[in-house]
C-alpha cells in the first residue's frame, strides 16, 4: 500500500493506492493548520483502513506544504506528482491544466513525462482565490457559479489582471448595471484567457486534462473550452491527481 | 591563516582598507557599473577600476522615493545606496564611468550628475555592423582622454600593455577557477564561485588568494570532497548578474539537490575572455568588451552561441534564466533562449522572473524542483 499526501494552499488531499486502485482517499481544508490538518487527515485514513503506518510501502508528499509533513518517506514537486497521476488516469495527454487556490499552471506531456511547464508568479490573478472573490463581490456562492453562467454566453471583458484591482472593476461593472451572471462569465474567461497565456508560444494541444479544485467549476471548463477550441476533459475527481501521483511516484 | 573561501566571501571589508591606503598614496579610484567598461584601461591610468554597490534589497525602498516601483532591482538598489551614502567606493572614487546598457540605468546617471564626476560610454547596439564598432572604438578612446586630464598623464601603449597583461592575468585566475565546474564531480559548488566576485581589481591580494583558492580545489580533490551528490543534475545559469546578497536563485538550486556548474552571465564567465596582447593595445580593449554577449545588443547571437558552448564544456543537465524583474532586454530575450535551449541544445528550461527580496523562494524553489527532476 502506497501514500500520497497533496497539502496545498487551500485543501489538503491523502490517498491510498494498492498498485491497481485507489482504496480511500480524504478531502480536506488546509487553512490556518495545513500541518496538523494534513496529520489529522493522514491519521484517519490509516485507521478507518486498519493499517498503520509500517504497512505503507511508500509516503510521498507534495504540495507547497510538502516540506513540513513529517511522515514523509520523500517529497516530489506537485508537478511531478500532477502529471503523473494524470498520465495513470489518462495516459494519453498532452496538457493539462491546474488550477488551485493559490496557483496555476499548465504542463506538457511526452509520452506520460513532463518536458515543459509553467505556473504564476506572486499573483492571485487566475487562481482559485481569484474566483471566490469574484463571488464574494457578485453575491454567487462557489457551488452555484456553474449553474448561474450555463444559459447564454454573453460575456464582459475583465481587463485588470491583478486580483485586487479586479476587484474595484467588477464593483464598477455591477454599478454600471451589467447583470452578475455576464460579469462572473467574463471572471472565468479571464481566468482561462491568463492561465492559457502561460503556455507561451508552444500553446496547448489535445488531449487537454484540466485538474484542481478550479475544474469542478464547470464556469470556468466552459471558458477553457471557449478560449481552446479544444474539449476539456475533467477527471471525475480534478482535486486529487497531485495525491494520486504523490502515490504512484517511484 | 584566512581560508580562501571565507577570504572571497568577505572580502569587502579588507577592499575598502585597501582603496583608501592606495588612495591616500596618491593612486585614482574608478567607480564602475558593468562589464562593457574597460578595467584594462583605468588600471592604465594608475587608477583602480571598482564595481560599485547594488546587491542589496534594504537600499530599495529609499531609491523608490525617487525611482518608479517597477524599475529592475539592480538600478533601485545601485542608486539607493548612492542616496544613503552607503557604498564607500563610490564615496572614494575620482569619477564614475556609466554607460547606456539599458533605459532605467541611462537616465538614472542623470540623478547623480551633481554628486560625482561622471563619463558615459554610450553602448553601440547593432554590435553586427562596421559602424557600430568604430564608433564604439571611439568611445573607448574619450575614455582614455578623460582619464588621461583627470589624472594629468599620458597613457602610453606600454601602460595599456602593462595593464592588459595585469587584467588578463586575473581574469585567466577567475576563468581557472570556475571552469573547476567542469569537473565530472565538481568539487566547487555555484553558491562558492558565486561569492568569488570580488569589486576591486588589481589588488594583488585577490590574486594571492585566487591561487590559494586554486591549491584548496586541488586539496579536495585528493581527499573526494566533492560540492554535491553524485549525480546531482548539473545547470547552467544564464541570465542577469547576481553576487553577494543576490545569489538567491543559485541558493535554491543547490538546496534542490542541484549543482550551479557554470554562469552564462556577467558575474560569471561570460566576461571573462582575455584581451589580445597582439596589436594596438587600445583596439584589442575595444574589442574584447565589444564582444560581450549582453541581451542590450541586437541581435544577440553571441549568447546563443556561448549558452551552447558553456553546456557543452560544463556538461549542463539543465538551463536556468534569471531575469530581475524589469530588466526588459533579458526578459524579453529569454523567449529566444528558452526555444533555443530545448529545441537545439534539447534541454530543460526555465526562466525565473524575480527581485531581491526571498518572499517567492518557495514558488521558485517547486520550479527548481521540477525542473531537476525533469532531467532524470
Amino acid at each position: 500500500m502506497r501514500c500520497g499526501v497533496d497539502i496545498g494552499a487551500r485543501s489538503v488531499e491523502v490517498l491510498l493506492h494498492d498498485g491497481t486502485r485507489t482504496v480511500d482517499v480524504i478531502i480536506g481544508d488546509s487553512l490556518r493548520d495545513p500541518r496538523g490538518n494534513a496529520e489529522a487527515m493522514f491519521r484517519q485514513i490509516l485507521e478507518r483502513n486498519g493499517l498503520t503506518k509500517e504497512d505503507l510501502a511508500s509516503i510521498v508528499a507534495t504540495g507547497y506544504g510538502r516540506n513540513y509533513f513529517g511522515h514523509a518517506t520523500r517529497t516530489c514537486s506537485e508537478i511531478i506528482c500532477h502529471a503523473r497521476g494524470v498520465f495513470h488516469l489518462h495516459p494519453d495527454t498532452v496538457t493539462i491544466i491546474d488550477i488551485g487556490g493559490q496557483d496555476s499552471k499548465i504542463i506538457r506531456l511526452e509520452n506520460g513525462k513532463p518536458v515543459d511547464f509553467s505556473m504564476n508568479d506572486r499573483c492571485a490573478a487566475g487562481t482559485g482565490r481569484f474566483i471566490e472573490m469574484a463571488g464574494d463581490i457578485l453575491g454567487i456562492p462557489l457551488e452555484k457559479m456553474g449553474e448561474a453562467t450555463r444559459d447564454g454566453d454573453d460575456t464582459v471583458e475583465i481587463s485588470t489582471m491583478c486580483a485586487v484591482f479586479a476587484e474595484s472593476e467588477i464593483i464598477g461593472l455591477l454599478q454600471g448595471g451589467i447583470p452578475r451572471e455576464r460579469i462572473l462569465r467574463g471572471v472565468f474567461r479571464s481566468v482561462a484567457a491568463r492561465t492559457l497565456g502561460m503556455a507561451g508560444g508552444a500553446g496547448v494541444a489535445a488531449p487537454l486534462v484540466f485538474t484542481g479544485g478550479v475544474a469542478r467549476n464547470m464556469g470556468v471548463v466552459r471558458a477553457v473550452e471557449a478560449e481552446t477550441g479544444l474539449r476539456v476533459v475533467v477527471p471525475p475527481e480534478p482535486r486529487i491527481t497531485g495525491a494520486l501521483g504523490a502515490a504512484l511516484i517511484d | 591563516m584566512i581560508n580562501p573561501f571565507e577570504y572571497f566571501a568577505t572580502s569587502v571589508g579588507a577592499e575598502i582598507d585597501f582603496v583608501r591606503a592606495e588612495k591616500r598614496r596618491g593612486k585614482g579610484v574608478v567607480g564602475i557599473y558593468c562589464e562593457f567598461t574597460p578595467r584594462d584601461l583605468i588600471l592604465a591610468a594608475g587608477a583602480y577600476p571598482i564595481c560599485l554597490c547594488g546587491s542589496s534589497r534594504k537600499t530599495i525602498p529609499p531609491a523608490e522615493t525617487v525611482l518608479p516601483v517597477n524599475l529592475c532591482p539592480l538600478i533601485k538598489s545601485s542608486l539607493g545606496y548612492i542616496l544613503t551614502n552607503g557604498c564607500p567606493f563610490f564615496s572614494m572614487a575620482d569619477l564614475i564611468v556609466a554607460e547606456t546598457t539599458c533605459d532605467g540605468k541611462k537616465k538614472v546617471w542623470e540623478l547623480i550628475r551633481d554628486r560625482k564626476p561622471q563619463h558615459i560610454l554610450e553602448l553601440t547596439q547593432k554590435v553586427l555592423e562596421t559602424e557600430a564598432w568604430e564608433h564604439w572604438l571611439m568611445e573607448v578612446r574619450k575614455l582614455k582622454i578623460r582619464l588621461e586630464e583627470l589624472y594629468q598623464k599620458t597613457i602610453s601603449d606600454d601602460d595599456l600593455r602593462s595593464a592588459i597583461a595585469a587584467m588578463n592575468r586575473e581574469r585567466a585566475l577567475l576563468r581557472d577557477v570556475m571552469e573547476y565546474g567542469a569537473e565530472p564531480r565538481p568539487v566547487i559548488s555555484g553558491l562558492e564561485l558565486g561569492r568569488l566576485r570580488f569589486r576591486v581589481s588589481g589588488m594583488p591580494e585577490h590574486h594571492r588568494m585566487l591561487l590559494e583558492l586554486k591549491d584548496a580545489l586541488e586539496e579536495r580533490k585528493r581527499k573526494g570532497v566533492f560540492a554535491a551528490a553524485e549525480n546531482a543534475p548539473r545547470v547552467l545559469v544564464t541570465g542577469c548578474p547576481m553576487s553577494e546578497g543576490t545569489l538567491k536563485v543559485v541558493e535554491i538550486i543547490e538546496e534542490a539537490g542541484g549543482i550551479v556548474v557554470v554562469q552564462e552571465t556577467c558575474s560569471g564567465i561570460k566576461p571573462l575572455d582575455p584581451v589580445s596582447e597582439e596589436g594596438d593595445p587600445l583596439t584589442a580593449i575595444a574589442e574584447k568588451h565589444f564582444r560581450i554577449p549582453c541581451s542590450c545588443m541586437t541581435p544577440n547571437t553571441g549568447r546563443l552561441e556561448l549558452i551552447s558552448k558553456l553546456a557543452k564544456q560544463f556538461n549542463a543537465d539543465a538551463v536556468v534564466d534569471l531575469v530581475w524583474q524589469a530588466c526588459h532586454t533579458y526578459n524579453v530575450e529569454s523567449f529566444q533562449v528558452g526555444e533555443f535551449v530545448r529545441k537545439e541544445l534539447d534541454l530543460p528550461y526555465l526562466k525565473v522572473e524575480t527581485d531581491y527580496s526571498p518572499g517567492d523562494k518557495e514558488q521558485i524553489m517547486v520550479r527548481i524542483q521540477t525542473l531537476l527532476e525533469m532531467t532524470r
